[in-house]
């Protein structure tokens, strides 16, 4: 594959608090090629907006990039002035949050917005912006976008809102879009659409998306490789057909079993014992080991890192020994 | 499948409850912030030596028979001329100490001021909840009210009150009662900022469903404000009360000065300021500058602890 | 004879008054305005069994949960739950018995607490309303087996909510559903604000206690999976109606109203099966000015005519034109 657009290498997060310096994300890396849909899943707290903020750069004090480093397209992002971090965003990335509502300004409507964010990154007059918007309207599947350009956020659906907030992110069309739950705030029949759309334009417009959700359905849906978190790590990162169906880490596992599905219909949904652990109290070793049936001695002292297996990356010390086949 | 027993919190066991409150976030941004101490420690001398009066203070500014006209106008740090006794911070006209008659004076100041926030909090965190709760006719009934009562200046409603209550009490009570008219005067013109206040937070409380639950247990309306609603809404009203009580003393004083406060028989700040400003022209001024600054100080010190409280207690600016 | 159900709902409606305050309608000469939250919706629920109800956001689904328990009134039709009327004033005492025995598990754990009261405290509540057992003593006794049946520790009863997880919240108020020995629970999405991992845990722990108790449960979520999982009746709402009540298995593998079809269509494939589909078409209108006839025609793939004009009622428990007149759905083929 070309090189890809965006790479996290050894990346760590860190929150000064008065009591303790808590690691958010702890050596997180993966690359997204063009074209690519990278799913990031994982439940709350393990890390994964926390890594799409970074990427992008919003980490607010007291949280601060200790470690590692982000290159878009080859080049250093992470360590770039606040100023000219502003300038990449919007232009090289852009971002799509959960609530459709709070990205959007409710006193300019949709048109004023849409034009705005063009022009301040392309040279564009008024008149070509607006051109501009209303294909982008009409690229997101908002209909008669001619007529909705004039119309204030308040008077869109949730779902149509969330379509006006993809084409602001695409104004500028970026190489990378952060996708930070975009349709947990939305209604399943809608969530569907939403999810083909982000696919489709991933495709189309060769860009590469971090989707970042909670929700396995939407990724199996969406993404073409996953990476699982969990307290600030990767469990295991690989191609969403053999994450999602054969998971290896038993944290995956676990959570591939939890989720009642419409196929099977069991008695009795495998449960993961516990619950995620605090930031101030990440175990030693591997942080999943008080919940894993399978842990054993070195998993209490020694912290695993992903490590090739079966065609993907898994960071757990069962798979060390084993001879890798492929 | 005993995983369930949750990880012990930071601190072990639930002993040391004072260990706790030391290391809570609220204890926390008092100790970080050097003017919350310095207000917090200004207030506990002043309030203190207040409650203490009749043990440090040198003289006794009431007792008629200490009382020497020689003694007058003597200025601060400097004996009298024919006594040789020396006042602190110099003595007003009947050779009164003005030391000795703010430790007094800032007894009934506070007396007055802390009264009248209990009066008021009591009438308006009972009302607004009230109101919040019950909704409908009650609650615009209730609400138009305070509307009313907060387009009228806070004094002008404490004058009318005790106006009235003038006109009610027979003139041989009066000077017992001032104390407490004052209270219900000050009580009930500063009542409608606490009605409010609390009626907003119930109105967001009620809608959380721990209240239905304990409406789906056949609780009626009284115990489930009093036992669900009203912990939970008395954080903002703490900060409304530590603010008034500033309000209060000031307005306390704004009363005693314009003649309509307490006698001089028991003066407070407020009336050692209306006598002292007689005598500002004719340079003894240290009768109005030390009641008055004893004044701005109590204000100040519980201002600033106010205005902490509510920093510390908003999650948007920690 | 089959044995009354235990619930029966039968009619049920409400009607909120979302008009502007009084002078605004005034000023701007606008009228008032209605909105019809649950219209006509009729069930019954069996001793023993989950009632689930399934709805996207608008549906009237926990609307109708509110009024069920009691906790909002209803505009019209009646609820009757072991014989006695929910609705009716005249039973207002039998009623009073009645509340023991029904409770009710909120979807926010972290609202569903009182923040200020530690959770010995708030699970004792119930047990000293309805003096299920007598003496502080025994209550202490009682409350520590109620912890531990949920899957917690006595000790924790001395903490505050807020030292808990979602899920371990998610315990307490299941612990004080069951501190009344209720024995008809209704659940108000009861997951949808937790992990996948730890609503795994309260699905499986809500189950067990059914078994062992003989729990009843209305559960109420827009989560098919989770219904699937959890129902053995299901009802769908859509706009406030309900427009097909099926036996869990038999919805899943034949739903019958296209409303199902394509709530059914639109869970992520998860198995990457590869099941055929139908791409979900629109949005859910405004519940305020519902579309005319059946509200879901607008998005209906077998919409005629007599859709537009004329709402469905249900017959064997789908109301549907297309359905009575056996217009069916083209499916595409799987590729």
């Amino acid at each position: 594959m070309s090189d890809p657009v965006i790479s996290v290498r050894n990346l760590q997060v860190e929150f000064v608090t008065r009591r303790a310096t808590l690691r958010a994300i702890d050596g997180v890396s993966f690359d997204i090629a063009k074209g690519e849909v990278l799913g990031v899943v994982g439940e709350s707290g393990a890390g994964k907006s926390v890594t799409g903020a970074a990427i992008i750069g919003l980490i607010e004090p007291p949280g601060r990039i200790s470690g590692g480093e982000i290159l878009l397209n080859g080049r250093r992002i992470d360590n770039l002035p606040p100023e000219e971090m502003r300038k990449i965003r919007g232009r090289k990335v852009a971002m799509i949050f959960q609530d459709p509502l709070t990205s959007l300004n409710p006193l300019f409507r949709v048109g004023e917005q849409l034009v705005e964010t063009i022009r301040t990154h392309l040279p564009m007059n008024e008149r070509q912006a607006r051109d501009r918007a209303i294909e982008l309207l009409t690229e997101v599947g908002i209909p008669a976008p001619e007529k909705r350009i004039d119309g204030y956020p308040h008077e869109f659906s949730g779902g149509m809102r969330q379509r006006v907030v993809i084409a602001l992110a695409l104004c500028a069309e970026p190489d990378f879009i952060v996708a930070d739950e975009p349709t947990t705030a939305l209604d399943v029949s809608v969530q569907a659409q939403i999810i083909s759309l982000i696919k489709k334009l991933g495709r189309e417009r060769g860009m590469a998306v971090m989707l970042v959700t909670h929700d396995m359905g939407v990724i199996a849906e969406t993404a073409d490789r996953v990476a699982v978190m969990y307290a600030g790590r990767v469990a295991e990162i690989g191609p969403v057909r053999d994450v999602v169906q054969r998971p290896m880490h038993p944290y995956a596992k676990g959570l591939m079993g939890a989720i009642p599905t419409l196929e099977a219909a069991t008695d009795r949904l495998v449960q993961i014992p516990g619950s995620m652990p605090r930031l101030s109290s990440i175990p030693r070793g591997c942080a999943f080991n008080p919940r894993c049936g399978e842990a054993f001695a070195r998993c209490f002292v020694d912290q695993p890192v992903p490590l090739p297996v079966a065609g993907r990356h898994v960071a757990c010390h069962l798979y060390e020994t084993v001879e890798t086949v492929r | 499948m005993n995983q369930n027993v949750p990880p012990p919190p930071t601190t072990g066991a639930p002993a040391g409850r004072l260990a706790r409150a030391w290391d809570s976030d609220l204890a926390y941004s008092f100790r970080t912030s050097p003017v919350a101490v310095f207000a917090a420690v200004l207030a506990l001398v002043m309030v203190m030596s207040a409650i203490a009066a009749p043990l440090i203070a040198p003289y006794d500014p009431f007792d008629p028979a200490s009382l020497d006209l020689m003694d007058g106008f003597t200025r601060p740090m400097q004996p009298n001329e024919i006594s040789g006794k020396v006042f602190w911070l110099g003595s007003d006209g009947q050779g009164r100490d003005i030391f000795s008659a703010i430790l007094y004076g800032s007894r009934v100041s506070l007396l007055v001021g802390a009264a009248s926030v209990i009066f008021s909090l009591v009438l308006g965190v009972g009302l607004g909840l009230v109101a919040g709760y019950v909704g409908g006719r009650t609650e615009a009934l209730i609400m138009r009210v305070a509307d009313i009562q907060l387009s009228f200046p806070a004094i002008l409603v404490a004058l009318l009150v005790f106006g009235v209550a003038r006109g009610l009490i027979p003139p041989a009570a009066q000077e017992q009662a001032t104390l407490w008219v004052l209270v219900v005067a000050i009580g009930l013109s500063n009542w409608a900022q606490y009605a409010r206040t609390v009626r907003g937070s119930t109105l967001v409380e009620k809608n959380k469903v721990y209240v239905d639950a304990a409406r789906l247990i056949g609780l009626k309306a009284m115990p489930v404000m009093l036992r669900h609603v009203l912990p939970n809404v008395m954080g903002p009203v703490l900060v409304i009360a530590t603010i008034n009580l500033a309000l209060a003393i000031i307005e306390e004083a704004t009363l005693s000065f314009l003649g309509v406060g307490m006698p001089p028989t028991q003066p407070s700040l407020g009336t050692l300021i209306r006598f002292g400003q007689q005598f500002l022209f004719s340079g003894e001024w240290w009768i109005l500058f030390f009641p008055a600054l004893a004044l701005v100080l109590l204000a100040l010190a519980i201002n600033l602890l106010g205005d902490w409280l509510r920093d510390a207690l908003n999650p948007k600016l920690r | 004879m089959s044995p009354r159900p235990y619930v029966e709902v039968t009619d049920l409606r409400k009607v909120f008054d979302v008009s502007k305050p009084w002078l605004n309608r005034v000023i701007e000469r606008s009228p008032k305005q209605f909105l019809k939250a649950v219209d006509g919706v009729s069930f019954d629920i069996k001793k023993g069994e989950t009632f689930a109800l399934v709805g996207e956001s608008g549906s009237g689904k926990s609307t109708v949960a509110k009024m069920v328990v009691g906790l909002l009134g209803v505009s019209g039709g009646e609820v009757t739950i072991d014989n006695i009327s929910m609705t009716d004033p005249a039973q207002r005492a039998q009623r009073a018995k009645l509340r023991r025995k029904m409770q009710m598990i909120f979807q926010d754990p972290y609202a569903s607490l009182n923040p200020r009261w530690r959770v010995d405290r708030i699970i004792a509540e119930p047990i000293r309303a309805f003096n299920v057992v007598e003496g502080e003593a025994n209550i202490v006794a009682r409350v520590g087996e109620l912890l531990t049946l949920v899957g917690l520790h006595p000790d924790d009863g001395r903490k505050f909510p807020h030292e808990f997880s979602g899920g371990q919240r998610q315990r307490v108020a299941i612990a004080r559903a069951l501190a009344s020995n209720a024995d008809f629970i209704v659940c108000d999405e009861p997951t949808s604000a937790l992990d996948v991992s730890v609503q795994a845990q309260i699905l499986n722990l809500m189950r067990d206690l059914q078994e062992k108790f003989g729990l009843t449960y209305l559960f109420i979520s827009h989560n098919l999976a989770v219904v699937r999982h959890m129902a053995t009746r299901i009802g769908v709402m859509y706009l406030g109606r309900l427009v097909e009540v099926s036996e869990a298995k038999e919805m899943f593998s034949h739903p019958r109203h296209p409303y199902t079809r394509m709530l059914l269509d639109a869970v992520p494939d998860l198995a990457m099966s590869g099941r055929a589909r139908i791409p979900v078409a629109g949005e859910i209108p405004n519940p305020i000015n519902p579309p005319s006839g059946c509200t879901f025609h607008p998005r209906c793939p077998l919409v005629n005519e007599r859709c537009r004009a004329e709402n469905p009622l249900p017959i064997n428990g789908v109301a549907c034109h297309a359905v009575v007149e056996g217009r069916t759905l083209l499916m595409p083929v799987p590729a």
